[in-house]
């Protein structure tokens, strides 16, 4: 019909053999994942809960364009709802899936109640705040030992167990992860493509004429950060259940910031981009385990030219899922 | 439904930028805005629309206060704009620029949009219908799927003014919709504008091109240095000498300021395409 689809109809093969590719590769190693050595197994797990970090704050960076640098609160926050509620700690054994359910409400909780203060700050500002939220919230994890343990975590939390089918050994964490994070990820992605999801573009584009069409751009930057905190938290729910320990080390300042980078490498605002992030900078540091000491300034070197020469990311905002899928089956 | 001003004036820091302005606008007519550079003009859209505060004074619409609302509840209220600057969403399409004003009536339904196939289907495809409507009636359905960032200048002003008209809007507000447009963009805009008319409909527009005020308005209100200057038809604009000395320095006839305008017109379209 119009100009913008004439291209794309008359891509060459090959604009349709590299996702294709890319993607049954994916396939196979999520396929053959379970028949890995559990170390393994660990490793694409972490990815995983990365993933789904990625996804949740991608809907705040990358939809409605907030940097906000102190998401891991929100994955902190629901790891030691977990913690608190299902471990020795208080005595307290509540069921897995109920915990997820109140870990996504009170990440959304904190997510609004940092909103509410924050969000008539933009860019620079609105970071440093958020970044300071976050150091806050990991010293007093730190600090409110009665609670959290302090500096020492809370250990013998329980197996995760879903209708009497417990979920502890790696493979079984991975399937659960598996399940958790395509419905996420799928449910974030259509939410993308609502209404509310235009209007976040919009924000994102140009505020100000977004209110000029009637935009509450409040309340849609709120749901946005209260949407994204919940999946941090569940994201910490699982991360939680799979280490049987938390502690605050594992929510500082620079986990923040590798989800950024994850989401600003990969292809800020797409879902797919956000898969490929991750899997650079999660499984690249495991290949290159053997040279421990060259590992950063192999990771510096390859961001400094994956900036230069695909500057809106490895899969750019345009190549989103629905691209995918019509390169995949032609349509 | 009127849209009344009452003693409106508006200040920044020291600098009065509107003195003191009251008037009327009604539903069928198009009321022009003229003036010279700076003379308010643009200040009055803006606090109309809620971008700007007003100062004191009040803003009447259908006999409730404006003044005090948020600029998207104003919008709320059937108030649309355009900006002398376009302000579209660039990296989004031209239909998603349209599409996303349903947001307020909407976004109450986000949950089964997402979480409900066939009910977002069919609330994706009534608004991308009623949005290609508006689209065909500007000629801009070749555009559809490009962004809108990507469009030529004149199709920009156009796209504008049609996510302007999505809500269905009591109030139309465009401040220089012809500025930076060739005279067959010009001709088009205005037969466009011409076909908005409604009656229930008020329409205000700013602007420097006096072909297209003095065909298509009915009422002009003239702006100088933030007071309004005079008030009336195009003919009884076009006879007083007042207008003539605001804009020319000097009492001169009506050729000559249409000459000064379309000067100052040209200059404004030229900035306007280094921008795009
Ligand atoms: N945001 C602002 N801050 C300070 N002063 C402003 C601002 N906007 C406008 N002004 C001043 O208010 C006065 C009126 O400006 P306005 O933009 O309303 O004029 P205008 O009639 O639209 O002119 P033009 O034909 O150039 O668009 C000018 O003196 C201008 O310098
Ligand atoms: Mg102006």
């Amino acid at each position: 019909m119009s100009a913008a689809d004439t291209p794309a109809a008359a891509a060459p093969r090959t604009r349709r053999i590299i996702p294709f590719l890319v993607f049954a590769l994916a396939i196979a190693l999520l396929v053959a994942t379970p028949f890995l050595p559990n170390y393994h197994i660990r490793v694409i797990n972490g990815l995983l809960i990365y993933i789904l970090l990625g996804i949740g704050l991608n809907i705040v960076i990358g939809y409605a364009g907030l940097l906000d640098l102190g998401f891991v609160a929100f994955y902190a926050v629901g790891a030691y709802t977990y913690a608190l509620l299902a471990s020795p700690q208080f005595d307290l054994h509540l069921p897995f899936l109920l915990i997820l359910l109140i870990a996504a409400f009170l990440g959304m909780l904190t997510g609004i109640l940092l909103g509410i203060p924050v969000l008539k700050l933009r860019g620079d500002y609105l970071a440093i705040v958020t970044l300071g939220f976050g150091e806050i919230i990991r010293i007093m994890m730190n600090n409110v030992d009665w609670l959290t343990g302090g500096p020492q975590g809370i250990a013998r939390l329980d197996k995760a167990s879903v209708f009497g089918i417990e979920f502890a050994r790696p493979v079984e964490i991975y399937f659960l992860l598996l399940v958790i994070v395509f419905t996420v990820a799928v449910l974030v992605w259509r939410m993308e493509q609502s209404i509310l999801g235009k209007a976040w573009a919009a924000i994102r584009e140009d505020q100000d004429a977004a209110r000029g069409i009637g935009i509450n751009t409040t309340n849609a930057k709120l749901a946005a950060f209260a949407t994204s905190a919940s999946i941090g938290s569940i994201a910490g729910v699982i991360f939680a259940a799979s280490q049987r320990f938390v502690s605050p080390e594992s929510f500082t300042l620079q986990e923040s910031v590798l989800i950024v980078l994850m989401i600003v490498i990969g292809g800020i605002g797409n879902i797919l981009g956000i898969v490929a992030g991750a899997a650079i900078l999660i499984l690249l540091p495991e290949v290159l385990r053997e040279f421990a000491e060259w590992r950063i300034l192999f990771l510096g070197l390859l961001m400094i030219v994956l900036i230069i020469i695909r500057p809106a990311g490895i899969v750019p905002r345009s190549f989103g899922p629905d691209k995918l899928i019509r390169g995949l089956f032609g349509k | 439904m009127t849209l009344i001003f009452q003693n409106i004036r508006k200040q920044y820091g020291s600098n009065v930028a509107i003195d003191d302005v009251s008037t009327e606008f009604v539903p069928g007519l198009i009321h022009g805005i003229i003036g010279p550079n700076g003379a308010g003009k643009s200040t009055l859209i803006n606090m109309t629309a809620g971008s700007y505060t007003v100062s004191s004074g009040a803003i009447v619409l259908d006999g409730r206060q404006m003044q005090s609302l948020k600029k998207y509840e104003i919008a709320n209220s059937g108030i649309a704009r355009t900006y002398q600057n376009i302000r579209l969403f660039d990296q989004m399409t031209a239909l998603e620029n349209l599409e996303v004003c349903y947001y307020p009536t909407e976004v109450g339904a986000t949950w089964r949009e997402v979480l409900w196939p066939p009910f977002s289907r069919s609330q994706r495809e009534r608004r991308r219908e009623a949005c290609m409507e508006i689209l065909r009636f500007f000629n801009l359905q070749g555009y559809a799927t490009a962004e809108a960032g990507s469009l030529p200048y004149g199709r920009q002003r156009m796209l504008e003014i049609a996510r302007a008209l999505v809500m269905n809007p009591r109030v139309l507000l465009l401040d220089e919709p012809a500025a930076g447009l060739n005279h067959h963009e010009t001709a088009e805009l205005t037969a466009k504008l011409a076909e908005l008319r409604s009656p229930a409909r008020i329409m205000i527009i700013v602007e420097h091109d006096m072909d297209l005020v003095m065909t298509l308005c009915d009422r002009i209100v003239v702006m100088h240095h933030g007071k309004l200057l005079f008030q009336g038809t195009p003919a009884e604009v076009q006879a007083n000498p007042d207008v003539q000395l605001a804009y020319l320095g000097t009492a001169n006839d009506i050729d000559e300021i249409r000459a000064a305008a379309q000067d100052r017109r040209a200059k404004l379209g030229i900035r306007a395409r280094q921008r795009s």
